[in-house]
């Protein structure tokens, strides 16, 4: 039951970082690097959801993902109260913080090191990929490790539009919520250090990609 | 000093006063409250019993409200939930003051517990379990069988562990033999109101909800045969640390009173014979 809302978990939170990572980084170039209209607005929705109520995000996502909503006319299919709803519940919550570290660790990467390698011919995709990346990489990783920490901890949207669905889509917190309301305290405490320590190491993590610190 | 800062002064001043006497007014409405004179105790129209009810009674509760605070000035705030969780928050010490059960098992253990009023316990109505789908579904489910079809994907129920329509329906299931097979297809619920609004919203095909959410509303909906499942035994209970018992008790009686066994009624709710 428990090893169910673990392996739920890792793949849930396994998915989702691919997505923040690819599109997270994606976003912070952008914010980075490129001048628009609007630009702070664009910032401003994509911060969104680190500070709108679960409860909200979970309403939008359900109009969007459910009964009558864009993606159930796209693809023919509803997927609310299935494991793609629970990785798009925590992709969506980790997002903001993979576009924030993704645009602070690009805008720290000297422009005149582009600049360099566009003078000798790189192609942009080569000058994002051979210097802005490599230099932007402890910001990134910083980033990629938050979010997945963000991702795994997700909660609130993932019970509106995903449902608490043992061995579908109960997740570790999920579970914690099912086993705390069934008295299961021998369970909770397990799974609630599993969760702690995994936060802390997180956080630790972190810490030593902090720039100044001695690999 | 110059200008600037006496005027940063005076509104420093105006501020502090304008806080103050927005606190002496909190402080006086919110504390004067308990502290009531003698005489005004004894009708005190300001008291809100609390309710909490099983889920299944919110259509009955919202037209209850306004007929009580009428005939017998009584308000109420119904706190709505699955019997279970509704238990466990008594349990914990909650402050409740009738306690509207959707099973007897929740009612009997608080009883067993010492927390219940003595005597109080009473069965108030029968519930019943239905197949309810969107009229736009176009589903046609007559018998608890055709969830099993195709064109089903999910089910919503409360969930069997906490909430008693839930526990109906996944007993109902096995009786059908139809449980194990259904699991896939099955989305559990925190109550069974919410697993009704999983099948309102679409994003479910079908419900097993109670029979009072849906009787008087839109959607199609068909009665699960009561020999699959025990019977729903919806048992209240004044409840022993209520400081507003007498009005409990009036509660208790205009709910099965005449005009709350109507209510009842029309909500699809077997009643108990008349004592």
């Amino acid at each position: 039951m428990g090893w169910q809302a673990f392996r739920i978990s890792v793949e849930v939170t396994a998915v989702a970082t691919v997505l923040v990572v690819v599109v997270g980084t994606a976003a912070g170039l952008l914010l980075a690097r490129v001048r628009f209209f609007g630009v702070q607005l664009v910032e401003a929705l994509l911060m969104l959801p680190l500070v709108l109520p679960p409860s909200v995000v979970g309403y939008y996502l359900l109009r969007f993902l459910g009964a009558g909503g864009p993606v159930e006319a796209l693809l023919k299919v509803n997927v609310v109260f299935t494991w793609a709803a629970a990785v798009f519940a925590s992709a969506v919550v980790a997002l903001p913080l993979m576009v924030q570290a993704a645009k602070t660790a690009i805008r720290g990467v000297d422009p005149v090191l582009e600049n360099a390698a566009r003078t000798l011919g790189s192609s942009e995709a080569a000058v994002f990929f051979r210097v802005t990346l490599p230099l932007a990489r402890r910001g990134l990783i910083a980033g990629t490790v938050l979010s997945a920490a963000r991702a795994l901890g997700e909660f609130g949207a993932t019970l509106m539009v995903a449902g608490n669905r043992p061995g579908h889509t109960q997740t570790l917190p999920l579970f914690v919520y099912d086993a705390v309301q069934n008295q299961q305290y021998g369970l909770v405490n397990l799974v609630v250090g599993l969760l702690t320590g995994f936060g802390l190491i997180c956080f630790i993590v972190i810490g030593r990609l902090e720039p100044g610190r001695t690999k | 000093m110059d200008d600037r800062s006496g005027m940063r002064t005076r509104f420093a001043l105006v501020f502090a006063g304008t806080l103050l006497a927005a606190w002496s007014f909190v402080v006086s409405c919110g504390g004067g409250a308990p502290t009531e004179s003698p005489q005004a105790s004894r009708p005190s129209p300001s008291v809100e019993l609390v309710v909490s009810a099983a889920s299944d009674l919110s259509p009955v509760l919202a037209e209850l409200g306004p007929l009580l605070k009428e005939s017998a000035g009584i308000t109420f705030a119904a706190n709505l939930g699955s019997t279970g969780q509704l238990m466990e928050q008594i349990v914990a010490g909650a402050r409740v003051d009738v306690f509207l059960a959707a099973s007897s098992t929740a009612v009997e253990q608080l009883d067993d517990k010492g927390l219940l009023v003595p005597g109080s316990a009473r069965l108030y109505a029968r519930g019943r379990l239905v197949m309810w789908t969107r009229e736009d579904a176009g589903l046609k489910v007559d018998t608890i069988a055709d969830l099993a079809g195709p064109d089903v994907k999910r089910i919503s129920i409360a969930n069997p562990d906490h909430a008693p329509y839930g526990e109906a329906a996944r007993e109902a299931l096995e009786s059908a033999g139809l449980w194990d097979r259904l699991q896939d297809k099955i989305v559990p619920a925190e109550n069974v109101r919410q697993a009704f609004q999983f099948a309102e919203s679409g994003n479910v095909d079908v419900g097993l909800v109670a029979l009072s959410l849906v009787a008087t509303g839109g959607g199609t909906y068909t009665l699960v045969s009561e020999e699959l499942y025990g019977p729903i035994h919806q048992t209240l209970a004044i409840i022993a640390t209520s400081t507003h018992q007498e009005q409990a008790a009036q509660f208790v009686a205009f709910l099965t009173g005449s005009r709350g066994r109507e209510i009842l009624l029309k909500h699809g709710f077997v009643l108990p014979e008349e004592d």
